[in-house]
């Protein structure tokens, strides 16, 4: 066999088992790893609309996705968000409650982020951060504390608390509740007006 | 006569598999000695748990890919070696992130981008270049085995310094009491420098000494 021919025939031998026991692999972990991602984001809406018994997506679209949260009686008890957007070093990925009229952020957890170990990764802090956020008024847009303060209840109902020394962090969270509740309610209102269009 | 030349051949070839295995943990250690797949090496050795996963997923790697590639070299034309090799790395890469993210969410979500990275970790291609291609197979398995291992303690001791000296703690729990307080530096990537240029100097300082 030619040198060419042997190169190829190599090349493609090691290509195709490769390709095809990474196949096999990939069939044997994907349900696994698509259980994993909703266990995740199950747990996360029970934590931020307590007491959801069933969800329903309501609305999906890019970086962020709306789950419709209703207790054993079928009621609407609230709506949990899934929102992403950049951070200080990276992506990040949280999950807010509200209740069924909009008005109030029930909890906030950060699903996923790469920010700065020892400062913005406070951020997944229950005591540092998410407390802050607890029953927060989201009838308008939320504004940062600056500086930081020790107790929850020194912030006025539509602030929310800086961590030190990592404000940029604060900030883009901020930012993404912020954009999230915004588009949320545009959502809504295009509902209650009766169009099915949602593509703004 | 013939059977005391035997028994001599054998006791040599023990000996030098044990020493192919030894040199990964000092001598060639791939980080101390080579300064070889520093980026994971400062990357991830923020917590202990990190560094022990990252090790053992590179350990996975470089064990399967230097098996593989030490069966298959006759196989393999010299032009294409390096193209063979690696599209074997990464299968086996891609295998440990799937595993990971499958079985560990978390420390596969911690790890990030490390894991596919391992695909050019150098330590994985320089020893199938440097020896799995040229190596019987028992032979390659024990220096996969002994780089492994040097790789695996050399990010435990980083992530074990890191981690105590920057949270207070080992593997997640409190070790230093309420007295400390957390060196954050450590850290962050400043940390994983000052770590490994302190570790470097101590190795460096050892060597120089027991060579005398």
């Amino acid at each position: 066999m030619s040198l060419s021919l042997r190169m190829i025939a190599v090349l493609t031998a090691i290509g195709l088992l490769s390709g095809g026991f990474l196949a096999g692999v990939g069939i044997l972990t994907q349900e696994r790893i698509e259980w994993n991602k909703k266990q995740e984001i199950e747990a996360a809406i029970l934590k931020v609309v307590p007491g959801t018994s069933q969800n329903t997506a309501f609305h999906e679209e890019e970086e962020l996705t709306v789950y419709e949260a209703q207790d054993a009686q079928n009621s609407l008890i609230g709506y949990a968000i899934l929102a992403s957007g950049t951070g200080f070093q990276d992506k990040i990925t949280l999950m807010f409650g509200t209740d069924p009229s909009l008005t109030r952020i029930r909890r906030l957890v950060i699903l996923d982020q790469k920010e700065t170990p020892g400062l913005g990764a406070k951020i997944t802090s229950e005591e540092d951060f998410l407390r802050f956020w607890q029953n927060k008024d989201i009838s308008q847009s939320l504004v940062l504390h600056k500086p930081a303060v020790a107790s929850p209840d020194e912030l006025a109902p539509i602030e929310v608390n800086t961590i030190t020394g990592a404000t940029i962090s604060s900030e883009k969270i901020l930012k993404i509740v912020n954009l999230s509740v915004e588009r949320l309610k545009t959502l809504l209102d295009k509902e209650t007006n009766g169009s099915v269009d949602q593509d703004v | 006569m013939i059977k005391k030349q035997t028994g001599v051949l054998t006791k040599m070839s023990e000996k030098s598999l044990s020493a192919e295995f030894a040199k990964g943990l000092w001598d060639e250690n791939p980080v101390f000695r080579q300064l070889l797949g520093l980026c994971p090496t400062l990357a991830v050795t923020n917590a202990v748990i990190n560094g022990i996963v990252m090790g053992l997923a590179t350990s996975f790697v470089l064990i399967f890919s230097s098996l593989v590639i030490s069966s298959i070299k006759k196989l393999i034309p010299n032009q294409v070696r390096i193209a063979s090799f690696i599209v074997i790395i990464a299968t086996f890469v891609t295998i440990a992130d799937r595993f990971l993210a499958a079985f560990f969410p978390p420390i596969s979500k911690s790890l990030g981008p490390y894991i596919p990275l391992i695909v050019v970790n150098c330590i994985i291609l320089g020893r199938q270049e440097a020896f799995s291609s040229k190596n019987p197979i028992r032979r390659s398995l024990i220096d996969a085995l002994g780089m492994s291992a040097g790789f695996f303690l050399a990010l435990l001791a980083l992530s074990a310094i890191r981690e105590l000296l920057g949270m207070g703690t080992f593997l997640g729990i409190q070790v230093l009491g309420a007295w400390f307080r957390p060196w954050i530096i450590m850290v962050l990537p400043a940390g994983a420098f000052i770590t490994l240029g302190v570790l470097l100097s101590l190795a460096l300082t050892i060597e120089r000494k027991t060579r005398r």
